[in-house]
């Protein structure tokens, strides 16, 4: 039996009604803006710590890499690290994208249910992994495998000018840390698209198959475009997260004040997050702790807009947030 | 032109049936096409394995999935022409990309279980880290101070999070005021501020303005940061499941806004509430970047909660993940071990909670 749904008049005038329920009503609403509040505070806070950095290094602090606090005057630049966070989680989407992909397709579309239902159990455990633990595995057991890899790569690839090594040190490379951000990106992406797949009309693919589609097909012409702004945000969520990790790549990337530009092998690279976390161990002073929050308020921005923009589009593709 | 009237029997019948799908059906030769297609790629790149010098990682993605691959595109053409080819390619990489995470997931796991052993004993999880230094033998020393700094720092997390993410899960389903789509908005982009991020806010707003020392009630705050969206998200699907009956029924008996809220609505959202917290915790648990900014360390059990640095579990491992005394490694191994064991009860409980009913 449908109950009329309570419209918001209905309950607009039962909450005002009581003096109670206004008391109430006004505290809920208030804790309902909390969130806007600390963005806010967020914002505001971060970003007076913009102007003593601009003051002393003007633009330059965004568009050199430099990190020369105890000299005089001082030289500070993070487009390094701004540009290094991007590379590092862009090989992070390069390698760790196609893995979500198939491995939804093989939860939704190929396994058993069983399977498919203990796989996701294992998925959800594994978007739980701390990063700190994840940095730990990577320093241990990762590292030693990817300087394998890493050396084949430049071995047989090294033609490529992004797989190519002089130095011959394969250690704390972009590789390693973007390697890193793909396991943590491919259960936070296969929760998205894993959702949004298995959300295609069973009656469009039951008709796609009985129209004689072969999986690829029915996978290429119904689900994929079915999903495709789901599959879309599901992966800019991924590089939300990928953007403001520090500590597991802490420990497998070396951060070195020069911009590496493509050599994704060569030892030593950037990212924002690490960098502030690294340096606020031994940071010398008031001026260098006011450049870490400069670079953090940037982190913050650049965040806060590919996770808007990822959240709008997965919202417009239907209500599947959890 | 007839009418066909079929008798109630029968369409019950055809009611109960499966779907036949006749283009699912398997023959004979399919199924040996796919066995051979297994196994024989299986047993050549089995062979290199043991007869060539070629490294595993590499034989596996370089030699064994194209092969696969082939074979299993081969054993498609065999049994369904050319258009089997795609599916069985698509079928070898979505299994290839499972087993990679399974591997990388069981990897993770193993070590964790082989490594980190050895530290755990009684001790371990009792005593702290005073008098230790990184060469010290692991019979003596333990996270217990971490142990209970962690629990301290997310309890005082909880306390301020919890109640306003139900206050804004009951703001979005209960009160539906207007802002509902913006409040919603806000609480989304809340969560994907990075936790460095909450940290360096919780340190430039009161410590460095000397409002608040390291301590656990900063590491607490800047916890509370990241743990209210996931509460809020929890309890407003939560929330949504309560029966409309029920609201409208107490407010028909003259109950007002609030007491509908609090003694109808919550309590037959509790176990949904409960793994809304539970989830809470477990995302912020293992945590470290806000931490090593607002909570500091120290090798000392503390319980105060203001006024002095408090260690955690993720900061202790994070302090002796690089050093160089297979000790101290061997420690960072064992706290990894706890933690990872702790968020794995949590998320069972959660899981074991929230398939319960709500409304019960």
């Amino acid at each position: 039996m449908a109950t009329p749904e309570l419209g918001q008049r209905d309950l607009q005038a039962a909450a005002t009604s009581h003096r109670g329920d206004r008391v109430f009503n006004r505290v809920v609403t208030g804790a309902a803006f909390t969130a806007l509040l600390v963005l806010a505070g967020i914002a505001i806070f971060l970003g007076v710590q913009v102007i003593p950095a601009f003051q002393s290094q003007g633009l330059s602090f965004l568009t050199t890499t430099a990190w020369d606090i105890n000299t005089d005057p001082p030289t500070a630049g993070i487009f390094g690290m701004l540009y290094g966070s991007l590379l590092v989680a862009g090989i992070g989407l390069v390698i760790g994208t196609p893995v979500a992909l198939l491995l939804s397709i093989f939860l939704v579309f190929i396994a058993p249910p069983r399977v498919s239902r203990l796989m996701t159990n294992f998925i959800d455990l594994m978007a739980a992994i701390p990063s700190v633990i994840l940095g730990l595995w990577a320093f241990y057991i990762l590292n030693s495998q990817a300087q394998e890899w890493q050396e084949l790569l430049n071995q047989y690839l090294g033609w490529i000018p992004i797989f190519h090594n002089d130095s011959g040190n394969f250690q704390g490379t972009p590789f390693i840390a973007g390697f890193v951000l793909a396991i943590m990106m491919i259960p936070i992406v296969t929760s998205v698209t894993r959702e949004v797949l298995g959300r295609t009309p069973p009656d469009l693919i039951n008709a796609a198959e009985a129209l004689g589609c072969s999986m690829w097909t029915m996978l290429r012409y119904v689900a994929l475009p079915y999903g495709r702004g789901g599959i879309v945000g599901g992966i800019m969520l991924g590089l939300g997260r990928a953007l403001g990790e520090t500590v597991a790549v802490f420990f497998v990337l070396k951060i070195v004040f020069n911009t590496n530009w493509y050599n994704v092998i060569e030892s030593g690279g950037g990212s924002v997050a690490t960098l502030i976390v690294s340096r606020f161990g031994e940071v010398s002073g008031t001026f260098e702790l006011n450049l870490l929050l400069a670079a953090g308020f940037f982190l913050f921005i650049g965040t806060l807009i590919v996770n808007v923009i990822a959240n709008l589009i997965v919202a417009r593709t239907g209500r599947l947030q959890k | 032109m007839s009418t066909h009237v079929f008798d109630q029997s029968r369409i019950e019948a055809l009611q109960g049936q499966q779907a036949v799908r006749p283009w699912r059906q398997r023959p004979r030769k399919f199924v040996w096409a796919v066995a051979i297609a297994s196994v024989a790629p299986a047993l050549f790149v089995g062979a290199l394995f043991f007869f060539t010098e070629i490294p595993g990682a590499l034989l596996l993605i370089v030699f064994y999935l194209p092969i696969q691959m082939l074979a299993a595109a081969l054993a498609a053409y065999v049994t369904r022409g050319t258009r089997g080819i795609a599916d069985s390619v698509i079928i070898v990489n979505a299994i290839g990309a499972t087993v990679f995470t399974a591997i990388i997931l069981i990897s993770l796991i193993g070590s964790l279980v082989v490594r980190g052993w050895s530290a755990l004993s009684a001790h371990f999880i009792f005593q702290n880290n005073v008098y230790i230094n990184p060469s010290t033998p692991l019979e003596y020393g333990g996270i217990g101070h971490a142990i209970l700094g962690t629990f301290l720092i997310v309890l005082i997390s909880a306390l301020i999070a919890v109640p306003i993410g139900i206050a804004t899960a009951i703001y979005i389903t209960e009160v539906r005021g207007r802002a509902v789509p913006y409040v919603r908005f806000f609480v989304q982009a809340m969560s994907g501020v990075p936790s460095v991020v909450a940290g360096l806010f919780i340190l430039t707003t009161l410590v460095v303005t000397g409002a608040l020392t390291q301590s656990a009630l900063a590491g607490g705050l800047a916890y509370a940061i990241l743990m209210l969206p996931t509460v809020a998200r929890t309890a407003e699907e939560v929330l949504k499941l309560v029966p409309e009956e029920l609201r409208t029924g107490a407010l028909a008996l003259g109950s007002t806004r609030s007491r509908t809220v609090f003694q109808v609505v919550l309590p037959a959202a509790k176990t949904g509430i409960i793994t809304a917290v539970i989830l809470g915790v477990a995302r912020v648990i293992g945590e470290t970047a806000p931490l090593l900014l607002a909570a500091g360390n120290t090798d000392q059990t503390n319980l105060n909660p203001t006024g002095s640095p408090i260690a955690s579990m993720p900061t202790y491992i994070f302090n002796n993940v690089a050093l160089p005394y297979p000790d101290a490694v061997t420690r960072a191994w064992g706290a990894a071990l706890v933690l990872i064991i702790l968020v794995a009860v949590l998320f069972t409980l959660a899981r074991f909670i929230g398939s319960r009913k709500p409304g019960r």
